[in-house]
């Protein structure tokens, strides 16, 4: 069972984490101090770790890059008060993978995770994308269901990388949108959906087993088997 | 910003008034001094004009023209007239060789208006014991010339309080003047939306002081509410999304567990949803004072804007299509600009939500990146039904929703993000009307500072 550190201060943030883990089949060590939070994250008993930006006598930004500099390089997602922009930049050039903003909604931080979680997983330097009957062929730039071939658009290649580097993960709108076009703020629900239903028409054609499912008030997700 | 010109200070028209009162004084005082020396003299002409007549009485009438000669040789200053007239008006001797018609031969002086004589000039005529009429006149020339006198004193004191007045009210009214325009000057940082600076006083304690302290201490007033009132507001926003969130995630996690075939499934959804529309709106309160908090400059880089403008019609073709309107986009390589790229991507964005939002279907947005000398102007022009010119400014407000809004889903706050994003850029944001449709003007420039 995949064990998950949550290093967070705040009672009831720190319940909301450990309830949508457990619900999610993971298993959860809450830790509220930041001293006791660095012993734990460099243990090495953990896949993930969430960690809050500010807490008692270590502060996170020190947490993530102490792990960094032991070598420990499992996925962090930072979770903090602090919107600014900057504070983001600073989290993430410590050494953490993902930053989200409190307050936040829990399925989209266990989204958040698990897409860290499957990228540490995954094979380096991969050249071919798999999923069923849908190929992407990351050098021709190529994709194909069932041996026919389909006609991509550059966003819809790299919406459908995404999509499929992460078949079976619920991936938010959020974070669609900044994993494709790189900017963090709310485009508005619309805007994603239009460019998934432009992708979905191609990729999946009338007559096939559709791959992309919508993920009521959630997002999207490829699915990963039949 | 209206420039204060020198003649139009207060000290400036006070001087030129006080100087029309000096000059309505000099005229007076010399006025009179005219009228009662006019008196004087007249009077003093008539007694020398009464005086010689009475001496010449005396001379019999056959001697009379050798007197004349005697007295016109004496009079080397050529004041005194004479002449001796036939009882018809036919002259007989005297340096006088037409008598005057109509003059009076009763022996009292008048004014001579004849010509060749000066103003002020006194005569009188009256019938000798013998019949004929002996005529006597005086012209001192002293009148006019006393005239001549005050009227160069008028035009010479007249030239003299003008140029003075004048010289003196702008001496006067420069020292003020300066003040008031530095005051005009450290008042343009506040109507710029910077509300912590102030108007300078100077330790003088006098009116323009006053006037100051009083501004200053409304400043003060103002500047305290105002951030009361947005520190409410933002303050509202980031304590109710907390709740919010939590009260999402007990929906949320009501729905996970139930299942989508439970009876209430679509109520819980529906709940869902409209907790996300409220937490959206929070969301974009607390990024428009994260925008305004945000230090000037900090995060600020080179950005190209070409390539934020062709990947903002990018982002948004697909919107564009699905609304059945047609985007057009015409990026020029406009020239690199020291800009926060991501806010500028998000006010872009906002600007054609809006659009694609507001366009009926048939018709055309149109997002435009032009090249001008002061530097890139973005243009989102769309063919909806517009903005009225009385609501442009207030669009920009927050939750402020024109009337045309009011069946689309959104909640007024994108057009104040980008208002936002303007301020924190300077950089001017302009509606305007496209007949038909809305034009919104974003000048990539912060426009030279100072006027």
């Amino acid at each position: 069972m995949t064990r998950i550190l949550a290093i967070e201060d705040d009672e009831i943030t720190a319940r909301e984490i450990v309830a949508e883990f457990t619900r999610r089949g993971y298993e959860v060590e809450c830790v509220a101090d930041g001293r006791e939070g660095l012993v734990r994250a460099v243990s090495g008993e953990f896949e993930a770790v969430t960690l809050d930006r500010m807490l008692p006598n270590v502060d996170g930004l020190t947490i993530v890059s102490v792990m960094r500099k032991a070598g420990i390089d499992i996925p962090v997602l930072m979770i903090s008060a602090l919107t600014d922009v900057d504070e983001r930049i600073r989290g993430l050039r410590a050494g953490g993978d993902d930053y989200m903003t409190k307050p936040f909604a829990s399925e989209e931080m266990s989204a958040r995770l698990e897409v860290l979680l499957r990228r540490a997983r995954a094979q380096p330097r991969e050249t071919m994308l798999r999923v069923q009957d849908l190929e992407l062929d990351l050098v021709t730039r190529e994709a194909r269901r069932g041996g026919r071939e389909i006609a991509l658009l550059p966003t819809e290649f790299k919406l459908l990388e995404y999509l499929m580097r992460n078949a079976g993960e619920v991936l938010t709108r959020t974070m669609i949108f900044e994993a494709i076009w790189g900017y963090h703020f709310d485009p508005g629900t619309n805007l994603i959906d239009v460019h998934l239903s432009g992708l979905r028409r191609k990729v999946d054609a009338p007559g096939l087993t559709p791959l992309i499912r919508t993920i009521r008030g959630s997002g999207y997700a490829l699915s990963a088997t039949a | 910003m209206q420039r204060l010109e020198i003649w139009r200070t207060t000290t400036f028209r006070l001087t030129l008034v006080y100087g029309l009162a000096f000059a309505i004084g000099v005229v007076a005082v010399l006025g009179l001094t005219y009228a009662s020396t006019a008196v004087f003299m007249t009077r003093q002409m008539n007694q020398i004009v009464v005086g010689q007549a009475r001496g010449l009485q005396g001379v019999p009438p056959r001697a009379l023209a050798e007197t004349f000669r005697q007295l016109e040789e004496q009079d080397v200053r050529h004041v005194y007239y004479f002449g001796l007239f036939r009882r018809d008006g036919a002259w007989i001797a005297g340096n006088v060789h037409r008598l005057p018609p109509g003059t009076p031969q009763d022996g009292l002086p008048r004014p001579l208006r004849e010509p060749g004589f000066q103003p002020g000039a006194r005569a009188l005529a009256e019938r000798l014991p013998s019949g004929e009429i002996l005529f006597v006149g005086f012209d001192a020339k002293v009148l006019s010339g006393l005239r001549a006198i005050i009227l160069s004193a008028l035009l010479l004191s007249g030239a003299l309080v003008i140029v003075l007045g004048l010289a003196v009210g702008a001496a006067l009214s420069l020292a003020p003047l300066r003040r008031i325009r530095a005051m005009q000057q450290a008042s343009q940082p506040i109507l710029d939306g910077e509300l912590s600076a102030r108007l300078p006083t100077s330790n003088k304690g006098d009116e323009i002081d006053l006037l100051a302290g009083i501004a200053n201490g409304m400043m003060d007033e103002v500047e305290r509410l105002l951030w009361a009132v947005k520190s409410v507001g933002d303050n509202v926003a980031h304590d109710l999304r907390t709740p919010l969130t939590r009260l999402r995630a007990l929906l949320y996690r009501v729905r996970e567990e139930t299942g989508p075939s439970a009876a209430h499934a679509d109520m819980i959804d529906q709940a869902l949803s409209e907790t996300d529309a409220l937490l959206t709106r929070f969301k974009a309160l607390q990024r428009i004072s994260e925008i305004d908090r945000r230090e000037r400059r900090a995060g600020f880089a080179s950005v190209r804007l070409q390539a934020l403008v062709e990947q903002i019609g990018e982002l948004y073709a697909p919107l564009a299509e699905q609304h059945g309107q047609r985007l057009l986009v015409e990026a020029e390589d406009a020239c690199e600009i020291l800009a926060d790229r991501d806010l500028l991507f998000e006010a872009f964005s906002n600007l054609m939500s809006n659009a694609v939002k507001f366009t009926p279907a048939g018709g055309v947005v149109r997002l435009k990146l032009t090249r001008r000398t002061e530097g890139p102007r973005l243009e989102v022009i769309d063919t909806g039904p517009g903005v009225p010119e009385a609501e442009r400014e207030a669009v920009l407000e927050r939750f402020y929703r024109g009337r045309e809004a009011g069946r689309a889903p959104g909640c007024g706050l994108g057009l104040s993000i980008v208002a936002a994003v303007a301020r924190l850029h300077n950089f001017r944001l302009e509606l305007g009307d496209a007949a038909p449709g809305l034009r919104v003007t974003l000048d990539c420039w912060a426009p030279a500072m100072g006027r």
